[in-house]
């Protein structure tokens, strides 16, 4: 059987200003499905990561309380930009357990815009 | 009697003395990327730390009444998620003047008779004659996202026009929603600052949108290290199509299914 891990889901309502610095290389479209007034917290497993343009994704799978899953799409910036600030395609590897924060999407989706990462010991991402 | 050598000795001597001096060209080598995000004009935004495509973002063109009301119901369809960026298509130009304020990296590519303007999150690219050629004739000349610029030097700050725009047909200025017409005109002054930055002060004319030159200056910064333009393509992998119909941006699951409520309950 399955080992129910625990997880947190923390929805936080934060002013906009605050998450003006973190504002990732989104370009082609626009970015209105995002909430970028409030953070959401998952903490799960990473099950892909694509590195690629337009947009990197990040698939990310939960746990909820009753041994469920849900796999959120999180959406990064191009490779050339995140290159340019020391993210690489391996720095999200399947299996690696990672605490993302993000905006999501409006319409409650499992999904939403990347703002922010650390791994499982604690570190924030990327480490280069 | 000239000899044949004579003549193309002359020939080339004269050729030789028409060349613009590279030498003389200034030095804007290097990767730069735009400081101060994607909204035009940040002097006039609202509020202050508004980004382009936060829902009531907007910023104070000196808009005919009629442009206001179409940047209103504008700015009302970016914040219901109705205002589909016009580059969300993948394979278009983003257009002038937004070229001059696009992520990624830019390169400003200085010769004798023309300058490039290359935007890594293309396809962009402003041409830039200097070789003292005019604009398109008018039995030429049709509306294009980038549209015809000429410009000439004025010590090292490029001075260039640009004309034939397709204005709010397919381009937008930014995604706050503002636009301006096909009429619009811009004068673009390039230089690089005594403090290192790149600086476009663009102004844009429009009889039909405008009700006084609207100014804007845009910074770019350079970057340090082993910085190379890489390739960009919208649509490689493009998890963020369009619905034509509604205009509603949808966003693709890795199985290329869209994952928004609204298609699920189809």
């Amino acid at each position: 059987m399955n080992r129910i891990i625990s997880i947190s889901l923390i929805v936080a309502a934060v002013s906009a200003s605050s998450v003006l610095p973190i504002q990732p290389a989104v370009s082609h479209h626009s970015f209105a499905m995002f909430d970028r007034t409030k953070e959401v917290t998952l903490v799960g497993t990473v099950k892909s990561f694509e590195w690629t343009n337009p947009h990197s994704w990040l698939q990310v799978v939960v746990r909820d309380a009753r041994g469920g899953t849900k796999e959120y799409s999180i959406e990064m910036g191009s490779p050339n930009t995140m290159s340019r600030s020391g993210w690489r395609k391996t720095t999200f590897k399947p299996g690696d357990r990672v605490t993302v924060k993000m905006n999501p999407m409006r319409d409650g989706a499992a999904g939403g815009a990347f703002v922010s990462a650390v791994n499982a010991e604690g570190k924030t991402l990327p480490l280069n | 009697m000239l000899s044949k050598t004579n003549i193309a000795a002359a020939v080339l001597l004269s050729s030789l003395a028409a060349l613009p001096a590279w030498a003389q060209m200034p030095d804007w080598s290097g990767v730069w990327v735009l400081e101060g995000g994607t909204l035009y004009d940040r002097t006039t935004a609202s509020p202050p730390d508004a980004r382009a495509g936060d829902p009531g973002a907007r910023q104070h063109p000196p808009y005919t009444p009629e442009y206001e009301e179409k940047y209103k119901r504008n700015i009302a369809a970016v914040a219901a998620d109705r205002f589909p960026d016009p580059i969300t298509m993948c394979g278009v130009p983003v257009g002038f003047p937004r070229v001059m304020q696009v992520v990624d990296g830019y390169e400003f590519v200085v010769t004798p008779k023309q300058t490039w303007i290359l935007t890594e999150n293309g396809p962009n690219v402003v041409r830039v004659y200097t070789d003292g050629r005019e604009h398109l004739s008018d039995d030429v000349i049709w509306p294009t996202y980038t549209g015809d610029s000429v410009g000439h030097w004025e010590g090292d700050t490029l001075v260039f026009t640009t004309i034939g725009l397709r204005g709010e047909n397919g381009t937008i200025v930014d995604r706050t929603g503002a636009i301006i017409s096909d009429q619009a005109r811009g004068l673009t002054r390039l230089r690089k600052r005594e403090d290192g930055r790149m600086e476009a002060q663009i102004t844009i004319e429009d009889p039909v949108a405008l009700t006084r030159p609207w100014t804007v200056t845009k910074t770019y910064r350079k970057l340090s290290g082993d910085v190379r333009i890489m390739d960009y393509a919208c649509a490689e992998n493009n998890r963020n199509p369009v619905d034509p119909v509604t205009g509603k941006t949808y966003t693709l699951g890795p199985d290329g299914k869209p994952i928004d409520v609204d298609a699920q309950k189809k």
